[in-house]
């Protein structure tokens, strides 16, 4: 679906991408993640060809950036990270404008618009001016609206800012639906809970350089890893932790402080309660265990401890 | 081509400016204005005119007089307003954060800057369009014939036609509408007062050697060609070969400093991800 080589883009004083390299495959579901200024927002902004790079190769659904724009707007829907809504507009009209927009004609046009209008929500309030929204059905609408020429592609940049809780929740199970019903999607944000719960994986960037890849648990098969991580917290020596983990086949240690230790070892949750166990077969007294291994969060701290300002 | 007809930029646009409280409240502050100078004219050409010369005052004085108050007016007010609805036009879905909707829709960067430009220009021809009464009215006095109207309003459209592209090309260089406001006004200064001033100074000094010479050559008269007014002044003139002549050379120049700028602002309009 994205093919992105080699990618390149200096601003006046800063770099934007460095050597910046991805692919997406059909219906990933892929959160970016890096420090602000890291050239996330920059490289969505060179896919959905509002601007040009400066080296390197785009290609979206088979489309080049640079030299096919209209081929790749047509196959992708972008939602920048503040979005801007036309507020004296009924919502019925700003669909409309925006069917038009991308040349959609009679009848898929008003089939279109009717479906925009279920998706956010708001059929019984078409005739509403958008200004009457509130900032998490404006975002609902917004979505909506970028789904109007079903694209198989969405670039949402940072698409949560600024929304409540409930309006958080809601935009979390839009995206898991969006992603089941096979839209590949890129995302943006810093709610790094938030990708979490809902990416198949996520790429780590800073100062425009690819930094880490790591797969999430949560949808598709591309999220089964061959290694498990654990992280656990005992009381006691640690000559008989480490003991134990030496007898442990294929379990590593990889990082320890005190009482604490971050485990790897090969399989999945079942070889993690299996080290649990021997632990406490072996007198070991486990204050906190957790088979998920280090969590998003944790991993952006260590991985951008270095990189972030 | 049907493309550019059905622009949905232009619906959009239009739908968006009438429901703004200035779409009525313009042209009623227009239609009074142009009234009260009508009035004006009329009184004077009448009564104080009489008086002034102690003569009988023929229609067709009253009506020329009307019809010349009425087009310098009306070009004077729309000239004004000309930027007020083209400069905005793009730095509004800037500043709003909707221009990467439209840059990333299947509208291209010409189809957005026709459906700003059709939609500016539409509603300054509403206003021109709304005096149309008015200007009919110096008919009844004689001394103006259809041709007249014809003329004025041809001139008139294109002129403002020009300063449209113009504020649309300050729209898609400047960020902010203040900024781009202030640009265009500052350029229809240059047009109007500028070139008269230098007009002004080249007559004089042409005068200088040239005093018994009835009127300056084309050369001389060349800065006014770029004057919004200036095909306007030469509907006075008596010399029919004159009028085409000036007033075509300015129409060619208007029509192509209308080009220009909307040349460079499809270009800029193409680069506007950069600043978004």
């Amino acid at each position: 679906m994205i093919e992105i080589a080699a990618l390149r883009k200096s601003y006046r004083k800063s770099r934007g991408l460095d050597g910046f390299s991805l692919g997406l495959e059909n219906n990933e579901l892929v959160g970016l993640v890096g420090p602000n200024g890291a050239g996330k927002t920059t490289l969505i902004k060179i896919l959905a060809t509002l601007l040009p790079a400066d080296s390197g190769s785009v290609r979206v659904s088979g489309h080049d950036v640079s030299t096919e724009p209209m081929a790749v707007r047509a196959s992708l829907g972008y939602l920048p990270d503040v979005a801007g809504i036309y507020q004296d507009m009924r919502i019925g009209e700003f669909l409309e404008f925006f069917a038009d927009a991308f040349r959609l004609k009679e009848p898929q046009r008003t089939t279109a618009v009717e479906r925009a209008l279920e998706r956010a929500g708001l059929v019984d309030r078409r005739n509403d001016f958008v200004e009457h929204l509130s900032l998490g059905w404006k975002q609902r609408l917004l979505i909506s609206k970028i789904l109007l020429h079903e694209p198989k592609l969405l670039l949402l940049d940072e698409p949560a800012t600024g929304l409540d809780p409930l309006a958080r929740i809601q935009l979390r199970e839009q995206l898991k639906r969006l992603h089941t019903e096979g839209v590949t999607i890129l995302i943006s944000s810093h709610i790094l809970s938030d990708l979490e719960d809902i990416c198949t994986r996520i790429v780590f960037i800073a100062e425009g350089k690819n930094v880490l890849e790591s797969q999430t648990a949560a949808l598709g098969p591309g999220a089964r890893a061959a290694a498990i991580r654990c992280e656990l917290e005992f009381e006691g020596s640690i000559d008989d932790v480490d003991r134990v983990m030496a007898s442990f086949s294929g379990a590593q240690v990889l990082e320890r402080k005190n009482s604490f230790l971050l485990v790897e070892m090969p399989g999945g949750s079942k070889e993690a309660s299996g080290l649990l166990r021997t632990l406490l077969d072996a007198g070991i007294t486990i204050v906190h265990f957790d088979a998920r291994g280090p969590g998003l969060e944790e991993r952006y701290r260590r991985t951008f401890g270095e990189h972030g300002r | 081509m049907r493309r550019y007809v059905t622009n949905p930029m232009i619906s959009k646009e239009l739908r968006q400016r009438l429901r703004e409280r200035r779409s009525w409240l313009l042209p009623t502050l227009y239609l009074i204005v142009l009234s009260g100078i009508v009035v004006c004219v009329y009184y004077f050409s009448t009564d104080t005119g009489r008086r002034l010369r102690g003569a009988e005052v023929q229609g067709a004085d009253i009506g020329q007089a009307i019809f010349l108050a009425v087009v310098f007016t009306q070009i004077i007010v729309l000239l004004l307003m000309g930027p007020v609805f083209s400069s905005g036009a793009i730095t509004i879905e800037r500043e709003q954060r909707t221009l990467a909707g439209l840059l990333t829709s299947l509208l291209t960067a010409p189809q957005i800057w026709w459906g700003k430009f059709v939609a500016a220009l539409l509603y300054l021809l509403l206003l021109l369009t709304s005096a149309i009464p008015l200007l009919a009215l110096s008919f009844a006095f004689g001394g103006v014939g259809p041709l007249d109207l014809v003329k004025a309003i041809g001139s008139t459209i294109l002129t403002l036609a020009s300063i449209c592209t113009i504020g649309l090309w300050c729209s898609a260089t400047f960020r902010r509408s203040v900024h781009a406001t202030a640009s265009c006004y500052a350029i229809v200064l240059v047009l109007t007062i500028v070139t008269a001033i230098s007009f002004g100074m080249l007559y004089a000094h042409w005068q200088q050697s040239h005093p018994e010479d009835m009127g300056p050559p084309a050369y001389i008269q060349a800065p006014l060609f770029l004057n919004p007014l200036y095909p306007l002044l030469t509907l006075t003139d008596d010399n029919g070969f004159r009028f085409y002549v000036y007033s075509t050379s300015s129409w060619l120049l208007f029509a192509a400093l209308g080009c220009l700028a909307a040349a460079f602002a499809m270009r800029r309009l193409r680069r506007c991800g950069e600043q978004l």
